[in-house]
């Protein structure tokens, strides 16, 4: 008889274990955070020695789970504005950002630029992979100028 | 004079103030009060120049009530405690979640003073709504209490051209507490806005938000709050409802969110009107409803059980968020007129076709609806097309308006319902409009038509078995009718729907059905598919009664009952408001309308059925173009079985893009239109359609959301406490008649 109420208490522990346990499990955020994770990549344009007016760049993860959550402006005046981007590129969660200036040529920024942050969620165990192309890049004149595109994840404080 | 007593002097831990409670016994016989001084020299939240100063009237029944229910803090010591940063759930000092509140203990010795402190402790579940969390910010006055808002300012900049507006909204929210909280706001933008643009900014950063499906930018916005970062989120509710969501604002910290938006704007009766919104009024959901829109008292959320919940504050209190507005319209030709009789403005005109408007800053407390309205010169407006063309292809919106010739035709004999909203949101002033005007329509009847009297609240109720000939006797009759109703109970639309639509038309007359409402329901779709199900011969008139009536609702309602609108603000003419609208159904409309385009290939025309052309109330038609137009529009139609036709100068810009607007306007009026359609043939494909043409053009719909989230860094601590921003009723309302409290 003792064994079989040793049976039920233990049963009981067990059950209340258990049902504490599910508890923490669904207080839990639904996306755990080791699974997904926010990032910050820095998108940068080198014009060289010439003055910076517009550009269009494309970005996308070629691997991972990638959502772009976010686009922010660049370091300087010119570029402070967020970049508009293609709603319809976005949607395959590659985005396709574009921005320009009417500033004097003076106040362009040259050389290496930071001219926008792409704000992403990661989901998943892979690590993505990015890919970035500029499409173009121009002068205040309205000329085609020879740019590169470049980004850097931001390391976290 | 006044004669304080100083009880007590304390440092408020959480927003270093220093607090004093002090008693004023100068009133032996009425009710004391008690006022909790807060010093602003040490003011570390918050910029008030002067003392905070609140002042609690106390009744002996009161003390005696107070100190029993908290003798079981006796043991507990009196201390000032920053808000818990609860893991989830609302604000302490909003649901009685527990965490900071304003309790009273009681201070030895008790003597023939009642002596308390005001303390902050983690009790007092009813007292939650009578503080904010953790700053001491609250100020406070036995009149109006000013309350605290994490929504400090809404700054609006539109423009106009034409008669297309394009308006950025830029809410700046802060956290006056003292721990993190996530700011909720429910909000109202005009029904047609095609929002497009979404901004947040955190200092001089600002992050671009993406449009996505609702239910992943939800996932994400939850996602970004759960682990720390800023981020926030637009939804939408009803298409002129939207919740804004901004989580992990730390405190002292400020966080703007900029939207933007195009519309259309309306013209009435030779009047273009521009239409801010600023507050939602009280809703009344049908019993078993759940995804409403509930009306709680501040502090009282999940109360109503719907899923979206406006709080609203007590008629003591008062918002600390106010508004400012400039407006720049440019009509292009001679504005003649201009008012706004809704708000004290600033107005310039800086040319004859240019006027610029500002909002008075003594004018600020956003509890009604802007309306600005101008006249442009010119016995008649004529008809025309804008178009635009880019990459997407070509858009283009034509405002139609009436011919001339319906203006000479006769009047037919009338069937006039007129349906009054006898429920609790209409007492007071808005009811008493409503019956004026109704008394006016009956004032204007004339023999050979006939009328019928329609009440509804929780029920039903009608003057005659059946519609009336208008004799001086039946009138008379009918006015002694309309004055004995009384406003109260809910507001259950349907049963109004149900008496004036379902009864046989007399055919020797044209049947108009008037509703004469505030719109404060959240069961649009079932009463927009109701009209659309029962609508038969009869064509409805809907008059939005009140500051800031429901658009949304009112404006569908005459569209699916083939009729027009018109909105009768507090101070206007009740009288001229249906003079206006018998001059209108005194001369037939013109119907069975049907475009000849010419030249230019047309596809996707919206609204899908063309409406009936109604004098002084033009229709607009937008749609997809290719080709050149290069001859004229016609529009072909009939007005009391004449044919007629209406011809319009087609310039459809060619390549020139001057109204970048034009595709976000079509994509709001297609997604309306499949919206509408939903309301009556649901289709689970709709919402599919809909969802892909709100992300093909970056739109807000009920399908869409945008997220906007700060990756660069994580904030401190648990995701905060959820803060509602609480709004005033809408003016001319009563709370006592709208509001739930429990």
């Amino acid at each position: 008889m003792k064994v079989a109420w040793r049976i039920v208490y233990l049963a009981i522990f067990a059950l209340m274990v258990f049902g504490q346990a599910a508890e923490l499990r669904a207080q839990q955020p639904a996306t755990e955070e080791g699974r997904s994770r926010f990032r910050t990549i820095d998108i940068f344009i080198d014009s060289r020695s010439t003055p910076l007016a517009a550009y269009q760049v494309e970005f996308e993860a070629t691997n991972g789970v990638v959502k772009i959550v976010g686009i922010e402006g660049g370091e300087p005046e010119a570029f402070r504005h967020p970049p508009v981007y293609d709603p319809k590129a976005i949607q395959r969660d590659r985005v396709i950002i574009a921005s320009f200036s009417t500033a004097t040529a003076s106040t362009l920024p040259r050389g290496k630029t930071r001219v926008a942050t792409i704000h992403i969620q990661v989901s998943g165990d892979q690590e993505p992979k990015f890919e970035i192309k500029l499409q173009t890049a121009g002068d205040s004149q309205g000329h085609k100028i020879s740019a590169q595109a470049t980004f850097e994840e931001r390391k976290a404080p | 004079m006044t004669q304080c007593r100083l009880l007590k002097t304390f440092q408020n831990r959480s927003s270093r103030r220093k607090e004093a409670l002090i008693c004023d016994r100068s009133r032996k016989d009425g009710p004391r009060k008690w006022s909790l001084l807060t010093s602003a020299a040490e003011v570390g939240l918050g910029t008030s120049p002067r003392p905070l100063r609140l002042v609690v009237p106390v009744s002996g029944s009161l003390i005696l009530f107070v100190l029993l229910l908290l003798s079981g803090c006796m043991k507990r010591p009196s201390t000032l405690s920053p808000l818990p940063g609860s893991a989830s759930g609302t604000a302490p000092g909003f649901n009685g979640g527990g965490g900071l509140t304003r309790s009273a203990v009681p201070m030895t010795p008790l003597g023939a003073d009642e002596v308390w402190i005001l303390a902050r402790g983690d009790q007092t579940k009813n007292e939650a709504a009578d503080d904010m969390p953790g700053s001491g910010a609250l100020m406070a006055k036995l009149e109006e209490k000013m309350v605290e808002m994490p929504l400090k300012h809404t700054d609006v900049r539109a423009s106009v051209n034409g008669y297309l507006g394009s308006v950025e909204v830029i809410q700046k929210f802060h956290n006056p507490y003292s721990s993190k909280i996530e700011a909720v706001y429910v909000f109202p933008l005009p029904h047609n806005a095609a929002v497009n643009e979404f901004i947040m900014t955190i200092g001089d950063r600002r992050i671009r938000g993406i449009i996505r499906e609702r239910t992943e930018a939800e996932r994400i916005y939850q996602d970004a709050k759960q682990q720390g970062y800023v981020a926030s989120l637009l939804t939408e509710e009803r298409p002129n409802l939207f919740t804004q969501s901004v989580a992990n604002i730390e405190p002292g910290k400020e966080i703007d969110v900029n939207i933007r938006y195009f519309h259309t704007l309306d013209y009435v009766d030779g009047w273009y009107e521009f239409v801010f919104p600023m507050v939602v009024g009280p809703r009344f959901n049908p019993p078993g409803m759940t995804n409403g829109i509930g009306s709680a008292a501040r502090g009282q959320q999940g109360v109503t059980g719907q899923t979206t919940e406006v709080q609203y504050l007590r008629p003591h209190e008062r918002t600390s968020h106010d508004i400012s507005l400039e407006l720049d319209v440019e009509a292009s030709v001679a504005i003649e007129q201009f008012e706004c009789r809704t708000h004290q403005v600033i107005s310039e005109a800086a040319s004859p076709s240019h006027v610029t408007v500002s909002l008075n800053p003594l004018d600020t407390l956003p509890n009604k609806d802007l309306v600005f309205r101008y006249r442009v010169a010119g016995d008649r407006i004529k008809s025309a097309l804008v178009a635009h063309r880019d990459d997407r292809g070509g858009f283009f919106t034509l405002m139609l308006y009436p011919p001339q010739e319906i203006q000479e035709m006769p009047r037919q004999p009338l069937e006039l319902v007129f349906v009054l909203d006898c429920s609790g949101s209409m007492n007071g002033r808005p009811i008493a409009q409503a019956k004026a005007a109704i008394e006016r329509g009956l004032g204007l009847l004339q023999r050979g038509d006939s009328f019928q009297l329609i009440t509804f609240s929780t029920t039903a109720s009608q003057f005659g078995d059946k519609p009336l000939e208008a004799t001086p006797e039946n009138v008379r009759s009918g006015l002694r009718y309309l004055r004995s109703v009384n406003s109260e109970g809910g507001t259950m639309m349907i049963e109004g729907i149900k008496a004036a639509l379902d009864f046989r038309h007399d055919p020797r007359r044209v049947r108009f059905v008037c509703f004469l409402t505030d719109g404060f329901i959240g069961n649009e779709t079932q009463i927009l598919g109701a009209i659309h199900e029962r609508l038969g011969a009869s064509r409805i008139f809907s008059f939005g009664i009140g500051s800031s009536v429901n658009r949304y609702l009112l404006d569908h309602m005459a569209r699916q009952g083939r009729g027009a609108v018109a909105y009768l603000g507090l101070k206007d003419s009740a009288a001229q408001i249906m003079e206006d609208f018998f001059e209108r159904i005194s001369h037939p409309a013109m119907t069975d309308l049907a475009v000849d385009w010419g030249a230019l290939h047309v596809t996707e025309i919206f609204p899908r059925e063309l409406p009936d052309l109604f004098s002084g109330r033009p229709v607009i038609l937008t749609g997809r173009y290719s080709g050149q137009a290069v001859s004229a529009i016609h529009v072909n139609g009939k007005a009391a079985g004449q044919p007629l036709q209406v011809a319009i100068p087609a310039t459809s810009g060619g390549a020139t893009a001057t109204h970048p607007a034009l595709p976000s306007v079509w994509a709001r009026m297609k997604i309306a239109d499949l919206t509408e359609q939903s309301t009556y043939a649901p289709d689970p494909e709709l919402p599919d359609a809909i969802k892909q043409v709100a992300l093909d053009y970056s739109l807000m719909s009920a399908f869409t959301a945008f997220v906007a989230v700060d990756s660069s860094r994580r904030t401190e601590g648990t995701e905060g406490t959820t803060v509602p921003v609480a709004v005033p009723v809408p003016e001319g309302v009563k709370y006592d008649t709208t509001v739930e409290e429990k």
